[in-house]
């Protein structure tokens, strides 16, 4: 095997270098990637002596929420109402 | 199927409890007699002993409450959230300083003119927080200074610690929601204590029904009025389950300085809504979500019509100048059921 010229073994060394630079960020930047997704789809449980603030944490974002459902969580009666006539028992809805 | 009836005043609105069950009734009457009493000392506007009145002077601190009130204010935050805040529970003051100041029964029909009232030796609308409208009645305008309600998102409502904080100088009004959820209430503690059947209970024409229902279902005159005589004019409907709510501007009012005012706010203004409709019904599966959504109707204006139809609840909406929109499975009022 031939030597290398002193040239040929500062670009080999440079190469070198930019490779494991290359890996270490890629590596890197794998982790956090990979965290940040584990964050978003696992809630967790919190411990014990935590749970009380994570509660009151988790009410008040809740009710304090501006997002709009846009009444779509109001609930329907099972049946709709039907057309009738007034007689016994009829009750009155009207403004009060 | 007979059905009995029982009738008296409370909440400063008629109480009707009906029953399938006539040996029922009794049982059923005392169960949402109890009901009403424990509404009137949680969240009763007009007493000064009741919780929440000891709330609204607390605004800035945390207080613990009920388990009853909680319901309430829970209920009420829902409403805000699903409604956009459309039905929001800070117009304590709002109402409060446009006359309505007390149990409606000793309401003056007459007074000065709510802007120029002074409270705590401050201008009742501050005019740096204002902003200036009209307001077009009986023919005059009036201008009225008007701002935003603080908003139902400042309330801290802890539903496990039963804790509450509301920001300094809010003051909830549950109207919009309470009487709704006192019929919820009323008609599941009627139907346990009847042991069976079927039972209705009217507060003042929000109606909750709970149990087995007459054959056919309940049935129930729509009318702008809940003291309209049942067997007067309006549509008639049948229903089988859930709750029937009306929410109206035309009932109870009182004027100010020639102005008329009512009971339903505007969270934008402060003042009382002026939009195309005067009177709304929905039916839904608790008098509580009719309730919120005829209110909201009220106070969305114009938009009423596109935001029920997107609910998918059964409403009758009535303009100012009587016409009469039926938004989803309303049923056809020319068709009687046999």
């Amino acid at each position: 095997m031939d030597s290398l010229t002193p040239t040929q073994r500062d670009r080999g060394l440079e190469r070198l270098r930019r490779l494991t630079f290359g890996a270490a960020a890629g590596g890197l930047i794998g982790v956090v990637g990979v965290g940040i997704a584990a964050a978003a789809s696992y809630a967790g449980t919190p411990s014990s002596t935590a749970t009380a603030q994570t509660t009151t944490t988790t009410t008040d974002t809740t009710t304090n929420s501006s997002s709009s459902t846009s009444g779509s969580d109001l609930q329907s009666a099972p049946q709709a109402p039907t057309t009738g006539s007034s007689g016994s028992g009829t009750v009155t809805s009207g403004g009060s | 199927m007979a059905v009995a009836l029982k009738s008296w005043k409370a909440l400063g609105t008629s109480v009707h409890v009906l029953s399938t069950h006539d040996d029922g009734l009794d049982a059923a009457t005392t169960a949402v007699r109890d009901v009403l009493e424990d509404v009137d000392e949680a969240y009763s506007r007009f007493r000064a002993d009741s919780e929440l009145t000891r709330l609204n002077a607390n605004a800035g601190r945390t207080i613990r409450i009920s388990p009853l009130l909680a319901t309430a204010i829970d209920a009420a935050l829902r409403a805000a959230r699903l409604t956009d805040g459309a039905v929001d529970p800070t117009i304590g003051r709002a109402i409060r300083v446009a006359g309505y100041d007390d149990d409606f029964s000793r309401i003056a029909a007459e007074g000065p003119h709510p802007a120029l009232t002074r409270e705590r030796g401050r201008e009742a609308f501050p005019p740096e927080r204002g902003r200036e409208t009209f307001s077009p009645e009986r023919g005059r305008e009036m201008k009225l200074r008007a701002w935003r309600v603080p908003g139902w998102q400042g309330i801290r409502l802890d539903r496990r610690l039963r804790t509450v904080w509301l920001p300094h100088g809010v003051e909830l009004d549950l109207g919009s929601t309470g009487k709704a959820l006192a019929a919820d209430l009323a008609a599941t503690a009627a139907l346990a204590a009847a042991g069976g059947g079927g039972v209705l209970v009217s507060l003042g024409g929000d109606i909750a029904i709970a149990g087995e229902p007459p054959s056919g279902g309940w049935r129930i005159l729509v009318a702008e009025d809940s003291r309209a005589r049942p067997d007067g004019d309006g549509d008639v409907i049948c229903v089988p389950s859930g709750g029937v709510a009306t929410s109206s501007t035309t009932v109870r009012r009182w004027s100010r300085d020639g102005l008329v005012l009512h009971h339903i706010i505007d969270p934008q203004t402060s003042l009382p809504t002026s939009g195309p409709f005067r009177t709304v019904t929905v039916v839904a599966a608790t008098c509580l979500d009719a309730n919120i959504a005829s209110t909201a109707a009220i106070v969305r204006g114009e938009a009423a019509i596109d935001w029920l139809s997107s609910c998918g609840l059964p409403a009758r909406l009535v303009e100012n100048d009587g016409t009469i929109h039926y938004i989803g499975p309303w049923p056809d009022p020319t068709r009687v059921a046999a």
